[in-house]
């Protein structure tokens, strides 16, 4: 698809979705364009007014005449300002309504996501969809109605001055499309720049916070200068972009007055010419004038808005794109219920590859006997870790099956599965809310005493309780404000009081120094206890505390066993064992 | 909550000592701005004096029919709008050159002066809130000297000139226009207020969307993990609506004053028609003034409500400033003192430390009478709980603290004695993750020394035993590190992190080593360049591994910010009982 074509898809989709959201919100929408088009006919109204006040002066027929029109004037900027005040309200109404509930659905569809889709989809894109591309469609939705109204009033008014004098007014009406045409090529054009703008703006943010990141090292160097340069050449070239800008600004804004003046010199010298021909009467001719200033604001929006249609069809439809998106797990259909068991799990002749064709299992058959442990070993890229990912179905084998219990985990409710199913992720994330909260996150209505009590298995008590607030102390964005030991340990407490029939520990205690995992190694024996659990792990240490070792490479199982024989019987086991702890110095 | 505290408004006490202090940083655009107000002048008054041009021809022309005069009066008007368009132009360009000339120096002064401040500044700061300082509030600046400064200019020039003018062609007429104004004045003020608080809201609460937004996103897997999309959406449905709520709130505001502000121009003009029709008849007025008085009332009314816009962005601008000041008024505490010197070389590398004490916060000790020697190529691993202090010590050797009480020197050399530059030139730290700066695999590495050759990067390559694996990447040395938020795993950004400081050279080396298992693959890798990078060099070593201490020549056990123990290995095994339960808990953990 050539990019011309396909910049067509994106504005019908765009168009489309846009014409969906006003239409949902029918009767907001109908009440702002009905403001904006009585502001419409008001605007248009009181210029023929004050033409005919100069012609009752004119005319020197006294201020009897005057007065009425008068009051007709004030009556339509009475009526005028209900107009602008229902398009405004209204029109923000239904754009800020639309952008709140596409922002909840487009979250709640995220939220729904498999994780094969959020391994390729950056959070930046996500983001952006939510928040600038949403903002650029709420944009052009708040302008739809007066946009509307305005149309109407170019015709409108062009009908107007060519019925007052069709020489005039078609000369007059000649900077309709000038304005147009000339707003709308100036708004694309810092579009442009100011997209460009942002871009070197968040390029200079990264080194910044590349700099106060890094701050250690740029001292150990004492590459302060570097740093600067760095910094400085950003800063230049803002300062090319925004020139960019500037120079489109200076060539286009005083075109805003002067085309508008362009006009009034028009009306100026035809408009006097035929007055004094007596063709046209002099309170037609201040009309005109001030027809002229009416156009000049509404013109330029509507430029304007046409210069933005693009952009923000081009945002609705990624949008679109998103929501229409399906998640590639789903529920069963006809779910059936997990059977009281003692959670065994068995891998039947299980395939499996990533999208990008990374990390593939080739047909493994697994029993893990319903109550035991058993720790998953092999080298990195092996597959270890997508064995525990398939359990709780974050991703669907491609062929066999995978049973718990007996029960396919196809066929379960996913809220069923995952309940029965808990894990604790190496790479532990933690919201930004109290401890207390982020343990909850596993069993929403535990109690404070089972709270505790995981967090004392998980050896995060001792720490938790040195913090001025203990358990409602608040941990940063993503738990900035706590070590990553101390993160591991509060997400390991996590899947602790979730109490699942099956536990697995993704390489869950990485990050802790030595000591502390001796200790959390303790606790772990109470924790596997007559619990299914499954560890991925590389320390010896943590092995010697599972009843059997599943010994992974390229994706096959290779042994299954006990640590001790595995050690003595595949010297390949030691081996791999070996590279992974082979300490560092 | 980060985000937070930087969108504070700050309390803008004296703006006229905060715009005087704002000249400072760029004197030399004083004149460049003093200009561009003149030109700006030139192009809003030779704006007005067109209705005047108008009215010549109303009365000279079209009253009395000269044709003639209606044509010289359009020559003219047409002659001075080839002036106003290229007068506006200009006014237009040199407020963006000086403003964004002025910004680009901003940046660099403000972030010099970050570059300059202490570690200790950096661990009591927030560095969300540090670089707010130099994106979010430099970005209010932006806005205001991109479209913030011109419209003041020309509105206000604008307004002036409107009022003199419409003073000038009718005092009566204008006297009932300033009356109306005065009303709009009036609530233009309350509309301010009730808008600002509300966009405050709005700043607030787009900001907790945004982050719990983010949360949802980063999140996903453990929300999927622990089914809780239903209540992460109900919560992100909650401040979704909050602000829906807060938009609302400006949009209830908006709603009232513009339909306020149209009624008012409508009664101005009503006014003035009034007025002005009243005395054409009796002939006090000719009908030319009175139609340049209604053209003059279109330009009045707009620019007055612009002002008040740019009110906001003024502001804005000035909290921004005031919070630019108070970092640059910040105090620099590590810097070169008067007299201070290069080491003399050659540099030997013999480090120590005499009754060093140091506290981050008055009151609490982190290290307490620390006295240790490091001989010239000697390795010395210090190992203690976390807390204890060791990494305190690899600071202070890097003098990115001075201490308390006590001296730190190499060769003899009081460090505090020593240039920056050369203190930089001769040690090197490297840290627990190997940081990586966004660029090419060559820059990175030849960080310390950017006119490193091609084939100095590797020669240090090859010593390290790692040129095979940077062969084996897409780009080689050109490949980019952060592409896509690292590609490389932490043992490779280590190995980035050891050619870089092999690279540089230094006579002393502190070494954190990372808690945490590096992945097999590079694990032994590591391990060799590192051999490599500390052979003949003095290392002090952070160590978080049996291996690390076996294999020092010494090991100094730090516990509660005291040595409690020093010597070999071997001996610290056999004389330290908490030395040795610290070896068991390693022990479990490698066996």
């Amino acid at each position: 698809m050539s990019e011309h074509q396909s910049r067509l898809g994106d504005l019908k989709v765009g168009i489309a979705l846009l014409w969906r959201v006003l239409i949902s919100y029918r009767r907001i929408a109908a009440l702002s364009i009905v403001g904006a088009l009585i502001w419409m006919s008001m605007v248009v109204t009181v210029p023929y007014l004050v033409g005919r006040v100069i012609d009752v002066v004119v005319s020197g027929s006294g201020m009897s005449g005057v007065w009425p029109l008068l009051g007709l004037i004030i009556l339509a900027g009475a009526t005028q300002a209900v107009g602008i005040s229902m398009r405004r309200y209204f029109g923000f109404k239904v754009s800020y309504r639309a952008e709140a509930d596409l922002r909840n659905d487009i979250f709640t569809h995220i939220q729904r996501m498999a994780f094969s889709f959020h391994d390729v989809t950056s959070t930046g894109e996500l983001m952006a969809r939510a928040s600038s591309d949403l903002s650029q469609l709420r944009l052009i939705l708040a302008m739809a109605p007066i946009t509307l109204a305005n149309l109407v009033m170019f015709i409108v008014v062009t009908i107007v001055l060519v019925i007052i004098d069709p020489i005039l007014g078609l000369t007059a009406a000649l900077m309709v499309p000038a304005l147009l045409y000339t707003s709308g090529r100036f708004a694309s054009k810092v579009v442009g720049f100011s997209f460009d703008l942002q871009q070197r703006l968040a390029e200079l943010s990264h080194v910044v916070e590349e700099t106060v990141s890094g701050i250690e090292v740029v001292k150990s160097y004492g590459q302060e200068a570097q740093q600067q340069k760095r910094l400085d050449d950003k800063a230049e070239t803002i300062y090319d972009a925004a020139m960019g800008m500037a120079n489109q600004r200076a060539i286009y804004r005083p075109l805003f007055e002067i085309i508008p003046a362009l006009g009034t010199v028009a009306v100026l010298s035809v408009g006097g010419l035929r007055v004094v021909d007596g063709a046209l009467t002099f309170g037609e001719f201040v009309a005109f004038t001030q027809y002229l200033a009416t156009l000049v604001l509404p013109l330029m929006i509507t430029g304007w808005f046409f210069a933005n249609l693009p952009r923000s069809a081009a945002a609705a439809s990624r949008i679109d794109t998103l929501l229409a998106t399906a998640p590639e797990i789903s529920e069963p259909r006809h779910p059936e219920h997990l059977k009281p068991g003692k959670g065994e799990v068995r891998f039947n002749s299980v395939s499996f590859s990533y999208p990008d064709g990374a990390s593939v299992l080739r047909d493994v058959n697994l029993v893990i006997p319903g109550g035991t442990s058993v720790g998953v070993v092999g080298a990195t890229g092996s597959g270890k870790s997508t064995i525990a990912h398939l359990i709780p179905r974050f991703y669907d084998v491609a062929q066999g099956s995978i049973t718990i219990d007996g029960i396919d985990v196809r066929e379960l409710r996913l809220d069923e599965l995952r309940s029965e199913v808990a894990v604790v992720f190496q790479e532990s994330y933690l919201f930004s809310a109290s401890i207390e909260e982020n343990i909850r996150v596993g069993d929403p209505m535990a109690s404070d005493e089972r709270v505790r009590s995981a967090a004392r298995l998980a050896k995060a008590h001792d720490f938790i309780c040195g913090f001025a607030d203990g358990y409602a102390t608040v941990v940063g964005e993503r738990g900035s404000t706590l070590s990553g030991g101390q993160r591991q340990r509060v997400s390991l407490a996590r899947g602790v009081v979730r109490d699942p029939r099956i536990l697995i520990l993704d390489d869950a205690t990485s990050s802790v120094d030595a000591i502390v995992e001796a200790e959390i190694q303790e606790a772990l024996k109470q924790v596997m206890a007559g619990r299914t659990t499954v560890i991925i792990a590389h320390r010896t240490s943590t092995l010697a505390l599972v009843d059997n070792v599943v010994f992974i490479e390229d994706g096959r199982v290779v042994a299954f066993g006990p640590h001790h024989e595995l050690l003595e019987t595949i010297p390949r086991y030691a081996e791999v064992l070996a590279a992974e702890t082979g300490a560092a110095v | 909550m980060k985000y937070m505290s930087s969108a504070g408004d700050y309390k803008v006490d004296r703006p006229g000592r905060l715009v005087s202090r704002a000249g400072r940083i760029a004197p030399d655009l004083k004149w460049p701005f003093i200009g561009t107000i003149g030109i700006t002048s030139v192009a809003t008054i030779v704006r007005l004096l067109g209705p005047l041009v108008i009215k010549g021809g109303i009365d000279q022309g079209i009253s009395k029919g000269d044709k003639q005069a209606i044509l010289t009066a359009t020559a003219i008007f047409v002659g001075l709008l080839v002036i106003q368009y290229f007068a506006a132009a200009i006014s237009q360009w040199s407020v963006a050159v000086v403003g964004e000339r002025y910004l680009v120096r901003l940046r660099s002064v403000v972030f010099s002066k970050l570059l300059r401040l202490d570690m200790g500044f950096y661990s009591r700061s927030k560095s969300g809130v540090l670089v707010s300082r130099m994106t979010s509030d430099i970005e209010s600046l932006q806005e205001f000297a991109s479209d913030g400064a011109v419209l003041a200019l020309t509105n206000l020039l604008t307004v002036v000139g409107v009022a003199v003018a419409l003073a000038l062609v009718d005092w009566q007429m204008a006297l009932a226009v300033f009356g109306v104004v005065g009303v709009l004045l009036g609530v233009s003020v309350i509309f301010q207020r009730q808008a600002r608080r509300a966009y405050d809201q709005v700043r607030e609460r787009i900001g907790r969307v945004l982050a719990t937004l983010q949360e949802g996103i980063t999140g996903v897997r453990v929300v999927q993990a622990f089914t809780q999309e239903v209540s992460q959406a109900s919560t992100f449905g909650r401040v979704n609506e909050r602000y829906f709520e807060a938009n609302m709130a400006a949009a209830r505001a908006i709603s009232w004053y513009f339909p306020v502000v149209a009624l008012l121009r409508i009664v101005a003009l009503a006014a003035a028609l009034g007025i002005g029709a009243t005395r054409v008849l009796d002939g006090s007025l000719t009908i030319g003034t009175l139609v340049a008085f209604l053209l003059y009332l279109d330009w009045f009314f707009q620019p007055i409500i612009n002002l008040s816009n740019v009110y906001n962005l003024l502001q804005s601008a000035l909290s921004a400033l005031a919070k630019l000041f108070e970092l640059s008024d910040e105090p620099v505490v590590i810097d070169d003192r008067p007299g201070a010197y290069d080491f003399p070389a050659p540099v030997a590398g013999a480090v120590s430390l005499d009754g060093v004490s140091f506290s981050y916060e008055p009151g609490t000790p982190v290290l307490a009478d620390i006295t240790m020697a490091v001989g010239t190529g000697e390795r010395v691993a210090i190992v203690g709980e976390t807390g204890s202090g060791k990494s305190t010590i690899a600071k202070l050797i890097m003098r990115f603290y001075d201490p308390t009480v006590g001296t730190v020197s190499i060769d003899g050399h009081d460090l505090r004695d020593i240039t920056e530059r050369s203190r930089s030139d001769t040690l090197a730290l490297i840290p627990q993750d190997g940081f990586l700066f966004a660029g090419t695999l060559r820059e990175n590495i030849a960080y310390a020394d950017v006119s490193a050759s091609d084939e100095a990067v590797w020669n240090v390559l090859r010593a390290m035993g790692i040129d095979d694996w940077v062969r084996s990447l897409p780009d080689g040395l050109d490949t980019e590190v952060r592409e896509r938020g690292g590609r490389f795993s932490s043992g490779e950004r280590q190995l980035v992190a050891l050619a870089r400081a092999f690279l540089s050279d230094p006579a002393v080396i502190v070494l954190d080593e990372a808690t945490s298992n590096l992945d097999p693959g590079t694990e032994i890798q590591v391990e060799g360049a590192l051999r490599v990078l500390l052979a003949g060099r003095t290392s002090v070593v952070i160590a978080h591994r049996l291996r690390s201490a076996e294999r020092a020549d010494r090991v100094v056990m730090i516990d509660a910010g005291r040595i409690i123990a020093e010597g070999t290995h071997e001996e610290l095994a056999e004389r330290s009982p908490k030395y040795r339960e610290l070896v068991e808990v390693w022990q479990r953990g490698t066996r």
